[in-house]
């Protein structure tokens, strides 16, 4: 699945010839991918698969081992951090478990990145802002209530309010279903969809909520130890030959786990033998 | 084995690597902060937590310092017949050395532990990594604000821990061990100098650098989870221990150095 012949205006952004090690183990192994703008892209995979460190290179909180990273053509994995800020205002990143600062209220959350990067003088206007983007995500009237008094649900809608606070082209979700009830779970999925509609926005999802997948791609991408072994519309994916692509969208154990499962018991080692399980 | 303890010896040296970047970091983004209106009621609150909530603790400190002093030295001094000279032992110890280090350690326990804990926690909640996804740098949002006031207030501290720390040696020594008030002081008034508590309270600039330093840096690379957050306390804590007593050495031979060099003949008197 590598493609060398990848270039930087492929897409907005653009990862080439990806590589990343941790200690000894090899996380991202050569990925090289674009993302096509005003299009969701979801990444599946197995926990631990690398797609979470995968986005944060996109958005360049993790440098590369090796490979590039562009945005717009333009390469951004070698940026000093004052021009990485920069670029960072065009991006909207959505936390697992939402990254709220629990010291500010959610009013204060959502203003946070307006203070960083632009200069208030009207505070009339920064109250409608910060009420306008609440609503977009239902959570209007929540202004003065601390993180911590809010569900997870809650978190996860503030937390992608104050990723759309200054107006970002592309917005990185990490597995933003995890954790909710299954209702909850659909409110967030409609929300993206709602924010790729009226907003414009690039959006890149990471999950491994196939439901969510379905619903929210125009393309979904499996990684499988930090390599890509599928990628296609969510038919394409209900189709895939590969059988690790099957498994995992089925939500089904691999046969030779399974075994190793079965045998490798150590309090009851000796209550079934192997030809009880044939 | 051998390999083994090289390899500790490269992880420390990649270690002092990272702390020395990350000092340089905070030092550029503080002279930064300094001259940026906009981020001053950070700092304010930072102040707020860091050095007003300490007072009373440091306060303490110094008070019982200071009374612990007379009551240990009050029977040496009395079998010479030296008892009016209390004053001078109690206040030079107190200004020079036992106050700035007690009120720094108590510090590095209620400030340091804190600040761990709460970058920390931020760290491991993904926080710090939200600041800096969306353009902030979080060493000037979160790291410079912090040790700012541990610079600025820690040497305010110190003031505080003298001054009890005389008073309560003066208490103790004037009102229950019955020493002449007016000798207590004259003989206190000449053998403390200016110099002594200008050094104590120079050192605490350089302390309360070591301890918000040291405890940022532990919880900007602290470990995920409870255990993790955990363990970062426990090593900033004694690494701000260790630091203090270390720098209070340093300057116990340089200031005293300086002094012989500008004073010869005074320590002759």
């Amino acid at each position: 699945m590598i493609r060398p012949d990848i270039h930087p205006e492929d897409g907005i952004l653009v990862a080439k010839n990806l590589v990343k090690v941790f200690g000894k183990r090899t996380v991202l192994d050569n990925i090289s991918l674009a993302i096509e703008e005003g299009k969701t892209t979801v990444i599946i995979g197995t926990s631990g698969c690398g797609k979470t460190v995968f986005m944060k290179h996109l958005i360049v909180l993790e440098r590369p081992t090796e490979g590039q990273v562009f945005f717009r053509g333009k390469r951004i994995d070698n940026l000093r951090p004052r021009q990485l800020a920069a670029i960072r205002t065009q991006f909207g990143f959505c936390f697992q478990m939402g990254a709220l600062f629990d010291s500010l209220t959610v009013f204060e959350n959502i203003i946070f990145p307006i203070q960083q990067h632009r200069k208030i003088t009207d505070y009339k206007a920064l109250d409608e802002l910060v009420k306008h983007k609440l609503a977009l995500v239902g959570m209007d009237g929540y202004q003065n209530q601390y993180p911590a008094s809010l569900s997870g649900g809650q978190k996860k809608r503030v937390s992608l309010a104050r990723a759309i606070a200054l107006d970002p082209t592309v917005i990185f979700y990490d597995e933003p279903t995890t954790g909710l009830d299954p209702i909850t779970s659909d409110v967030i999925n409609e929300l993206i969809l709602k924010l790729k509609h009226e907003l414009k926005v690039t959006s890149i999802v990471v999950t491994h909520d196939m439901k969510s997948a379905y619903k929210i791609a125009d393309r979904i991408i499996m990684f499988y130890h930090g390599k890509i072994i599928a990628d296609g519309n969510a038919d394409h994916i209900r189709n895939h030959p590969n059988d690790l692509v099957q498994q995992f969208i089925e939500g089904r154990v691999s046969e030779a786990d399974l075994a190793a499962l079965k045998l490798g018991g150590t309090k009851y080692q000796t209550q079934f033998l192997p030809e009880d399980f044939k | 084995m051998i390999l083994a303890f090289i390899d500790k010896w490269i992880q420390g040296i990649n270690n002092l690597g990272r702390f020395s970047r990350f000092i340089f970091a905070a030092s550029k983004c503080m002279l930064a902060t300094s001259f940026q209106p906009k981020t001053y009621p950070l700092i304010w609150t930072q102040m707020n937590t860091i050095g007003v909530k300490s007072v009373p603790v440091v306060m303490a400190t110094g008070a019982f310092v200071g009374m612990i002093l007379a009551v240990q030295a009050y029977g040496q001094l009395a079998a010479m017949g030296l008892e009016e000279r209390l004053g001078v032992l109690i206040n030079i110890a107190v200004v020079k050395e036992l106050g700035p280090v007690l009120a720094a350690v108590m510090l590095a326990g209620r400030v340091g532990g804190a600040l761990t804990a709460e970058l920390g926690t931020m760290n491991v909640t993904e926080q710090i990594a939200a600041v800096e996804s969306m353009g902030t740098d979080p060493v000037k949002y979160l790291v410079a604000p912090r040790v700012l006031s541990c610079l600025l207030l820690t040497p305010a501290l110190i003031v505080y821990a003298d001054l009890l720390g005389i008073l309560g040696g003066y208490f103790v020594s004037v009102i229950q061990f019955k020493i002449n008030s007016g000798a207590y002081w004259d003989f206190s008034a000449m053998g403390v100098e200016f110099w002594d508590i200008g050094t104590g309270i120079f050192k605490g600039v350089f302390f309360g650098g070591a301890i918000a330093m040291i405890s940022c840096y532990k919880g900007f690379t602290c470990r995920e989870g409870a255990q993790g957050v955990g363990e970062a306390c426990t090593e900033a804590f004694v690494g701000c221990f260790i630091s203090i007593l270390a720098l209070n050495y340093v300057f116990a031979v340089t200031l005293d150095a300086i002094y012989k060099t500008f004073w010869p003949l005074r320590s002759l008197i």
